[in-house]
Formats: structure tokens, sequence, C-alpha cells
């Protein structure tokens, strides 16, 4: 019975979708606001990758909101596992010498390569989220074979606090010395290079830093749980 | 020279530095959303003369309107970021006392975040903006509801993440489809381009948006985890989720219909469906015995009654729908405040293990006693001007259904009347256990309870300043081409 | 076939969609309940992605200063997404950590038998 209520909506809320996407036609040309971004967007920001000045110049704000929710996770994730008593203690068991040799070499190559990826967000496809990602899956990998390593809560409280601040406090600063909330008011450069397009890479390696400890924290979290 | 962007900016600031401060000074969490939300009152009460007369646009990034996020603080955005800074102010000082076990200064962070998330959807300007703080709102909400980690709380916040988030999910479809058709996802933007809802291309985004942000909004029928989800939080969470979030959420949906989609046609549909949550939440409050869930309950009704009040979609109206929300806010926040002293002291959360509590802690059940009037709607408190002002808007409008549907409006009344007297009797009139020792709820908790009663009070007596900041704001919230002229023309 | 050649990334989302709306609506377990939430997340962030594609296009990044902007695709889309993953990210974090204190308050993670909270 509940089937086949389930379907009938389906059916139904298909058909709708359908009939609605006749004027999206797929592959069809851009409109105005992602022409306006392509064609003026490197010489406003300075930075060559077009995505990376939309998620952080254009709509920065946006940008902000998702990394307030990433926070909201893993302190909501941190409140609903807490435990009360205290920590129980259990035999962990070593894992083999092959798994923990080569995590320990794999690890360091790991965070530079995340490193690499959120510091040139502005040049190469990547950024902030998807360089945390990749540090927080080498903190993943020294659990699963160092198993009896764990982070410092400390190191990584002062790691997102310092990485969110360092986002809201840059877009005061643009709002004191250019008018606007997180407008860009440090020179652009010249395109390509490291060292161009103002507080966008800036604000990727706040970000970087910021998600990869909170997405540690939540592994952290759910390991010490189990 | 202050900014909107203040109200977000420095609310978000604090709460990412609590876990730093934590550090330092431990204990100290719970200091922080007061001075936040203080801020926060100041600089809205400050913008409200300016936003009276022009709208303040700001953009972020300094770019024009359709190519950066702008963030319209009109007079309906700064009266509900004063409303949700003046509530959440007087909660957090209710919570100085009441939260003392868990991770304390988790609790703050997502209770400040909660209401920041609140003011960015009430404050923005672009579609996708209002929906990442409508996350931000969501989500806070789900880990707030599961704080005391018992069978209830993990139960309900479980039932309440998975339809909120089918909710969202439903919500982003719908913005694909329209920044498919359009180009753009700015409010102002996208209401230029669309001239009339009847083609489908238009009306299945409007239905599919619609439905994601009513699941917050509590409307009928997606409104199954209101219920669950507001008796199981903590009580300073439950006073902020019924005085708030659904309200919130009500804008959001309001603010689609009237300004992106213009749709008149919905209107008479809408109306229904508010009578219809109105009697569906007053009756089953009726028959409840736990007082949480009939607050609740509750709650789902006065929601039903301000969605009917907004759907007359005259001036009356809207105006009757806001000044609904506010006296909701004020008073279902007292309602739960007063609750949360009174089921501690209680042991219990049943309304028969309430009895004789008037003379255990006569301060608390005065106040509830107000709260309740206030909101079945007797003078000289806030409920009666509220009430009085959407019966004059429906029969203003010299249309039968408005009559039939008003009256059953009146009906729905008459219940929540009858069953608040009956907890008041229970509070005062019954128990003879007497030589009962006076268990007080402590100070930190009285000034927040007696500052509601006062506002609710002072409002009752003299509602004229309130309703003309009231008209206006119902007036930008009706008139499309005025928004889509002030935001496209003013910053260019 | 020529339609579905030009909309076989639109069907897919949309399947992907409804599959998880399917789950959701109709398995009592609540992991799978959890799954189907992902399923429904990745097939949104499909259909959102595939609204900004042009035909023929490359990615809109100027690594060469001479590449014509007129072929590249529609970056906003992208950007969208990327907010999207990691909601849909934290909600499923949330989600799993309340099915863990679930399964410890009552034993069970059939949703059917989790109904302590009546009328």
């Amino acid at each position: 019975m509940r089937r086949i209520a389930a379907i009938l909506l389906l059916v139904i809320v298909a058909v709708g979708i359908s009939r609605s996407l006749v004027k999206i036609p797929f592959g069809a040309p851009k409109k105005k606001v992602a022409t306006h971004y392509i064609n003026e967007g490197v010489k406003e920001t300075g930075s060559a990758n077009i995505v990376t000045s939309v998620v952080v110049n254009y709509r920065g704000f946006d940008t902000l909101g998702e990394v307030t929710v990433l926070f909201i996770a893993a302190v909501g994730l941190g409140a609903v596992l807490t435990r009360s008593g205290g920590k129980e203690t259990r035999p962990i068991e070593p894992a083999s010498l092959i798994l923990s040799t080569g995590c320990k070499v794999l690890f360091p190559l790991i965070l530079v390569f995340g490193s690499y990826i959120f510091i040139h967000g502005h040049l190469t496809p990547g950024g902030g989220f998807q360089g945390g990602a990749i540090i927080a899956s080498g903190f993943l990998l020294i659990y699963l074979g160092c198993r009896a390593g764990r982070i410092s809560p400390e190191a990584s409280k002062v790691a997102e606090s310092s990485g969110g601040l360092v986002f809201i406090l840059i877009g005061l600063l643009g709002l004191l010395f250019g008018g606007h909330f997180l407008s860009n008011f440090l020179p652009k450069g010249t395109v390509n290079t490291l060292f161009s397009a103002g507080i966008i890479p800036i604000i990727y390696i706040a970000i970087g830093f910021k998600v990869g400890s909170e997405l540690a924290g939540i592994i952290d979290n759910l390991i010490e749980e189990s | 020279m202050v900014s909107p962007v203040l109200l977000i900016a420095v609310p978000l600031g604090l709460a990412f530095a609590i876990p730093l401060f934590t550090l330092f000074w431990k204990g100290s969490a719970k200091y922080i959303p007061p001075v936040a939300l203080g801020f926060n009152l100041i600089v809205s009460l400050l913008l409200l003369p300016r936003a009276l007369e022009n709208p303040v646009i700001v953009t972020i990034g300094g770019w024009g309107p359709s190519i950066s996020i702008n963030l319209v603080a009109g007079p309906v955005g700064v009266l509900f970021s004063v409303i949700i800074a003046l509530v959440g102010l007087l909660v957090s000082v209710y919570a100085l006392d009441y939260i003392k076990e868990g991770a304390t200064e988790k609790y703050h962070t997502l209770y400040l975040l909660l209401l920041t998330g609140a003011t960015g959807v009430v404050l923005t300007g672009d579609i996708f903006n209002l929906f990442v703080f409508f996350e931000i709102l969501c989500i806070s909400s789900y880990a707030l509801v599961a704080y005391h980690r018992d069978k209830a709380g993990i139960e309900s916040a479980v039932k309440y993440l998975i339809q909120g988030a089918v909710g969202s999910s439903l919500l982003l479809i719908g913005i694909g489809l329209l920044y498919g058709q359009f180009g753009t996802l700015n409010m102002a933007d996208i209401a230029r381009n669309i001239k009339e809802v009847g083609s489908i291309s238009v009306f299945v985004p409007m239905v599919l948006i619609i439905t994601g942000l009513g699941v917050e909004a509590a409307i009928f029928p997606l409104n199954a985890w209101l219920p669950d989800a507001h008796s199981s939080a903590p009580s300073s969470v439950s006073a902020i989720l019924s005085g708030i979030a659904i309200e919130v959420g009500l804008y959001a949906v309001v603010r689609v219909i009237f300004t992106i989609f213009g749709a008149q046609s919905i209107l008479l549909f809408l109306a229904l469906l508010g009578i219809l949550t109105l009697l569906v939440g007053e009756m089953c409050a009726f028959s409840q015995n736990n007082i949480k869930r009939m607050l609740a309950y509750s709650s789902i009704g006065q929601i039903g009654l301000i969605l009917f009040a907004l759907a007359i979609a005259t001036s009356y109206g809207v105006t009757g729908g806001l000044f609904g929300v506010l006296s909701h806010s004020l008073s279902k926040a007292l309602l739960f405040l007063t609750v949360g002293y009174m089921v501690y002291g209680a042991g219990s959360m049943e309304i028969s293990a309430l009895e004789g509590m008037g003379k255990k802690m006569p301060l608390t059940c005065l106040a509830f006693t107000i709260g309740a009037f206030s909101l079945v709607g007797l003078p000289p408190f806030i409920g009666f001007p509220c009430k009085f002002l959407i019966v004059r808007a429906a029969l203003a409008t010299q249309q039968i259904g408005f009559f039939v549907l008003i009256g059953l409006a009146l009906l729905g009344t008459v219940i929540e009347g009858a069953y608040f007297f009956r907890i008041v009797q229970v509070l005062y009139f019954k128990g003879e256990k007497s030589n009962q020792p006076r268990a007080e709820a402590p100070v930190a908790a009285l000034i927040p309870m007696f500052i509601f009663v006062a506002l609710i009070v002072i409002v009752g007596v003299y509602p004229k300043p309130v309703t003309d900041v009231l008209s206006s704001a119902a007036s930008e919230l009706l008139s499309r081409t005025e928004y889509i002229k002030t935001v496209l023309g003013g910053i260019l | 076939m020529s339609f579905l050649a030009n909309y076989i990334y639109y069907t897919g989302a949309f399947g992907l969609i409804l599959i998880g709306l399917y789950i959701i609506l109709v398995k009592h377990n609540l992991i799978k309940v959890i799954i189907g939430l992902g399923v429904l997340d990745t097939g949104v962030n499909l259909f959102l992605i595939s609204v900004g594609y042009i035909t023929k296009g490359t990615a809109p990044i100027f690594s060469k200063p001479d590449i014509d902007p007129e072929r590249m695709i529609d970056p906003v889309p992208q950007a969208l997404v990327l907010t999207a993953i990691v909601i849909g990210v934290a909600v499923l974090a949330l989600a799993l950590s309340l099915a863990i204190r679930l399964y410890q308050h009552y034993g069970t993670l059939n949703l059917r038998k989790i109904r302590e909270q009546k009328w």
C-alpha cells in the first residue's frame, strides 16, 4: 500500500519536472550573468580560474555560509556523540608492518598534495574545500594505519577557529578599506602567478585549514565512539 | 555608518571564536550569545528608521546587483531581525542558568549560529543565499533538538532531519530549474522575468520551492515533525524553534510567493491550507496531556492563522499577519520559558503533575498565565489587537469565502481558550498539597520572563507605533514592482 | 534516439532523484534511508551541473592567455554544486551520528519499531 502511494507520488513529480525541463535545453548558450563572469572575471578579480573567482569573490557570501554549515555539522556531531562517562580503553591491535610503514611514508606526501591544491586554487582546478578533504583523508589513513595516534583536540580547535576568524576578518577589512564586505582590496598582481588575485589565495588557505581540521575532527569523534 | 552586513558578520565571527575563548577561559561560552545578540539588537534598532524610508541595499563585494549577492534591509527584514535579536537575547539570558549538563559550549555555539542563519534568511535578496542561510538554520536546529541525547530527543531529531533534508533537496531542484530558465539568481532579476505563473515551467519550480520551505514553516501536511521536535528539545530551544524558526520559514514562503512569483492565483488555496492547519493544530492540542506537546500543537495552530492572514493579501491582511508573527514570538517564547522551570519543578511533563504549581512558583505561573491569555487574544495583551486586525482584514474583503474561513478561525480560537483555561485551572485551583516549599525559578530566568510580560502588556495597550512600522513592512511585501525598481534601479 | 542523446544527463539525474525519494519513502531501516538521502543529494547535484553545460565547451580556466572565452561553460552551477555537496556532507554526518545514538538507545534501527512518541 505504501509502495503504491509512493510510486504514484513519484510519477506525478517526474511528469511535472520533465514537462518543465523543455525550457532548459541541454547545451544552451550562456545567459548574461555567466557571460559577464567569463569575460570580465580575470580583469576584475585577477584569478585565472573563473570558478574560484565566482566561489570566493562574486558569491563569497555563499562560501561563508557553507563554511558555517560544515562548522555546525562538526559541532553538532561532537555534541551528540559526547560521552558523559569516562573514556573506556580497549586493547588496540597494531596494524601489520607494511600498513604502518606505508602510512607513515604516505602521510606527509598527502599533506603536501592537499596543501598544493588549496594554495593553487586560483590557478588550477581545486581550492580550499577539495584540499581540506584531501588533508582529512591523510588523517584517516593515520587512524587506520598507526592505530594509536590521535590528533590533539586543542590544535584542532585552534586551527578551526582561526580559519573561520581569518575569513570574517578579511571580509570586515574589505568593508573598512573597500567600502563593501569582502571586496578585493589587495593588489591583483599579474594573472597566472602564485601571488595574484588579491584576497582569494588567503581565503582559500584559511578555508583549507578549517575544512581539513574539521573533517579530521569528525573522523576522530566517530572513531572514538566505535 | 552601520551596514546590515554587520548583523550577520559579527555574530558569525563571535561564534567561530567560541572554541578559542573556551580554551583560555572555561565557562565563558555562555556569555558570548547575549553579547552578540545585544549588538544585533542595537544595530537593527539603529537601522530601523533608515529602512522605513528606503530599503537599505548592500552588495557583498561591490559589483552590480545581479553580479554579486545583495542584502535588502527593508522594513520587513529589519523588523524581523529586531524580533530575532530581541527574543534570542532574552532566551540566551534564560539559558545562562538553564543549560547545565552536556557539552555546554557546543550548545551556545549552535544557538548563536541558528539565530545568525535566521537573520541571514530575512535579510538576503538572492535565492541561493536564502537556501544557504536556511540550511544553517535547519541544521543547527536538528543538532539542538538532539541536545539532551535521551530517547525522545534523538528519535524526534532523526525524523525532523529526514523530512527537513528531503525538503531542502526539493528546494534546490526548484532553484536549479529557475536558474536554468532565467540565468540569474537574484530575486529581483527573476521577478522581472516572470510575467505570469500559469505556464508549467514556472509553476513546477514554485511548487517545489514552496514545499521545500514549507517543511520548516510547518504548513499542513508537512508538519508531522513539529510536535515531536518541539516537545523533546530543551525548553530554551523549543522557545526559539516555536518563536523564531517557523516564523522565519513562513517569511521565506511568503517572500517567494509575493515577490518572486507574484502568484495571485494560489492565494485562496493557501488561505484554505492556513485554516486547515489552524483547525488541525487546535483540535490536536485540546486532547493532549503533555504540556510541551500541547504548546507545540498550539504553535501549528497559530502558524495556520498567520498564513491565512498573509494569504488575504490586502494591506490589512498582511499587517495582521506580521502582527501575528510578533505576538506569537513573544507569547510562545514566554510560555516555553515558564514551562521549562515548571516541568523541572514538577519532575514530569504531564499536566496532572502541575497541580498546585501556582502556590509553589507564583511568579513563574503568573508569567505563564499572562502568556496564555495573550495567545488566546484577551485584552489588554498583545494577542488582542493582533486577532482584531486579522478579523477586520477578513471582513473587509467582502467575499463570502473569507467570511466562512474567519468563522472557522474564531472557532479555533474558542478551542484554544478552552485548553489554556484548563491549564490555568490546574495550576491555581487544584491540588490540596499545601505546605509545598516555595521553589521559584532563579533570577536569571525571571528577568527575561518579566521583560517578555512587560513587552506583551505595553504593545497590547499602545499598539499604534508598532502597527505603523508593520503597515510599511506590509506594503513592501505586497508591492512587487517597487521591490524590483528599488533593487535593480538603485545601485546600478 | 537523438532525444536520448541530448537528454541523457537529465534522465540520469532525475532517475537518481526518483530512486532516492523512493528509498526514503518506502524503506524501514534507518541506514537505508540515510543512503537514500545520499543518492537524492547526488542526483540533485548532477542535475545542477548539467544545467550549466554548453555544447562542446571547455573548463573556465584561463591557463593560457589566448583561450577563447566563448567556448567556456557556465561557472555558476559549479559554484552552486560546491556549496550543495558540502551541505549534503554535513547533513549526512549529523544523520549518522544520530543513528549511532539511536542504536545505543533502542537496540534496533527499524523505523517501524521506534515509535515511542504517539499522539
